[in-house]
């Protein structure tokens, strides 16, 4: 059973009074399977943060409809099997680490027992354990976005969405991530993210989709992946093609 | 549902109360309470009055910039640097969203009326015990009872900073429009009697058409003046009761318009 389909969506906005509008998202449809792990790449300005938006039910599709197990995502119900990172997470400045993952706690209506051991479970995982009283404006960039994902994955979800896990983070830190999604791909949990590092989707991903200017113009089945990971092909090679096409050929290559 | 209010509202308090500036509506307010210390002795016989106008005046003061300054900065952050889509990750709905940044908002002004409040008592007793002659018809119930609405009056514009975050997209434009909210409410139950009155001795002063404008804007803007007990306070006279709960249920009944209408226009929102 699919537990993500984004059925033919299509995203539009308006950058100003008498502009044209902007078209992010044109005739987007994808299925992620549950207990895969799929990365959506493109280019800047792609769209793939407004996908993640949609599937998030923060911004509503001009046409076309996102269902979680199939249920739109528009009844908000899905949330709490829910888990986001946005890129670059900008975090309550004057809480500390411990006061952010308590409102995390609270609002997903974790008990203090689980609530204690995910927290420290988490942030060692993460490597901030030291910083639980710290207030969050003295974080760098890193530890801001190793919160965000101590934030994301504090109530255990099923479904975790990731937006450029890996920005801001040094080698470390990196790997760090992809141990943690490895690590959620064992335990059975869906994970979507978007990434501009085709190094890490390669090696982290079941499916693989290439989005530019809206449109999936590409896509990679775990076959594809695996000539990849055997090194018989590269996702570099088959991205800057597809993308590079993509310009000039909008909409005629799948 | 609950619980979730109270987590955003418990984080939105922390975040306000931590904010350096309002140490400096702090100093503000001690610097207008030592004045009122300092000047007291010119103000001869009308010196009790002048104590307690001005302490509730430094109270309303420090309370407006807290609402015009902070609160509205905590309410368009979330907004502006994309947190909302962190707290909207996690189940909460759009109306609970609304609801919790509300008593955030409530809790952070309660806990800057009451430290500037317990001033405000220091600063009235030590005045009243230099020179108790002039403090004849001072109550303190009466002076607690016009904080109390100092208070309301700050939690009816809180609700208006709410409504107008939810409409608007910069905290620029919701400042501008919750002080002309604030200005048009505390004003306009003067100038429309001033009309009314002047209508009914046939001394026309202005159109028509523009009292009826004027008529319509007063039932749409919350009328800040009715929360203003200064005066009451000042020459300690009564009150009635049946007045205060009348104050209570109106300024109540508009909050809970606005935030019913602001969890609404939410609904609608996106966040890109």
């Amino acid at each position: 059973m699919s537990q993500i389909i984004l059925n033919s969506l299509c995203k539009s906005y308006s950058p100003g009074l008498f502009k044209k509008r902007i078209q992010a998202v044109d005739g987007l449809s994808l299925k992620v399977s549950s207990g895969s792990v799929y990365g959506l790449v493109g280019p800047n300005g792609a769209g793939k943060s407004t996908t993640i938006r949609m599937l998030l039910n923060l911004i509503r599709p001009d046409r076309g409809e996102v269902t979680i197990n199939d249920q739109s995502v528009a009844s908000g119900d899905f949330l709490h099997d829910v888990g986001y990172l946005p890129e670059n997470p900008y975090l309550y400045d004057h809480l500390t680490l411990r006061e952010l993952l308590q409102f995390a706690g609270r609002a997903c209506g974790m008990s203090s027992s689980p609530f204690s051991s995910r927290t420290q479970e988490l942030t060692s995982q993460t490597g901030i354990a030291h910083a639980l009283s710290r207030k969050l404006r003295t974080f760098s960039k890193g530890m801001r976005q190793r919160a965000g994902l101590c934030f994301a994955l504090l109530h255990d979800p099923g479904l975790v969405v990731l937006d450029e896990p890996m920005s801001g983070l040094d080698p470390l830190g990196r790997k760090m991530v992809c141990d943690l999604i490895l690590d959620l791909k064992q335990q059975g949990k869906t994970i979507f993210f978007c990434s501009h590092i085709l190094s890490d989707t390669e090696r982290l991903c079941d499916q693989i989709a290439i989005l530019h200017q809206g449109r999936l113009i590409r896509e990679f089945s775990i076959e594809d992946i695996k000539s990849f990971r055997a090194g018989e092909r590269c996702l570099e090679d088959e991205f800057v093609a597809a993308v590079g096409l993509g310009s000039g050929q909008r909409g005629s290559i799948k | 549902m609950m619980q979730r209010v109270w987590a955003l509202a418990l984080v939105t308090c922390k975040e306000g109360i931590r904010d350096r500036s309002l140490y400096g509506i702090f100093l503000f307010a001690l610097f207008v309470l030592g004045l009122n210390i300092a000047v007291a002795g010119f103000f001869m016989r009308d010196l009790g009055k002048v104590t307690v106008d001005m302490n509730l005046a430094a109270l309303s003061f420090a309370g407006l910039l807290l609402v015009f300054f902070i609160c509205i900065n905590l309410m368009a952050k979330d907004i502006d640097k994309k947190t909302i889509h962190l707290v909207l990750s996690k189940p909460f709905s759009r109306a609970e969203y609304i609801w919790g940044k509300y008593f955030g908002l409530l809790l952070v002004v309660l806990f800057a009326q009451v430290i500037v409040l317990l001033f405000s008592c220091g600063t009235v007793a030590y005045v009243h015990g230099m020179y108790p002659n002039y403090f004849a018809g001072f109550h303190w119930p009466v002076f607690f009872i016009a904080a109390f609405f100092i208070y309301l009056q700050q939690a009816l514009l809180c609700a208006i900073v709410v409504f107008f975050s939810s409409i608007t997209s910069t905290s620029f434009i919701t400042l501008i429009f919750s002080i002309a909210s604030y200005i048009v409410g505390v004003s306009l139950e003067e100038v429309v009697f001033y009309l009314r009155t002047q209508a009914a001795s046939q001394d026309v002063v202005a159109s028509l058409q523009l009292q009826r404008t004027l008529e319509t804007v007063s039932w749409l803007v919350p009328n800040f003046a009715a929360f203003d007990f200064k005066i009451e306070a000042a020459h300690g006279l009564a009150l009635e009761w049946s007045r205060l709960a009348m104050t209570c249920g109106y300024g109540i009944s508009y909050i809970i318009v606005l935030l019913v209408l602001a969890s609404i226009i939410f609904k609608r929102r996106e966040f890109n």
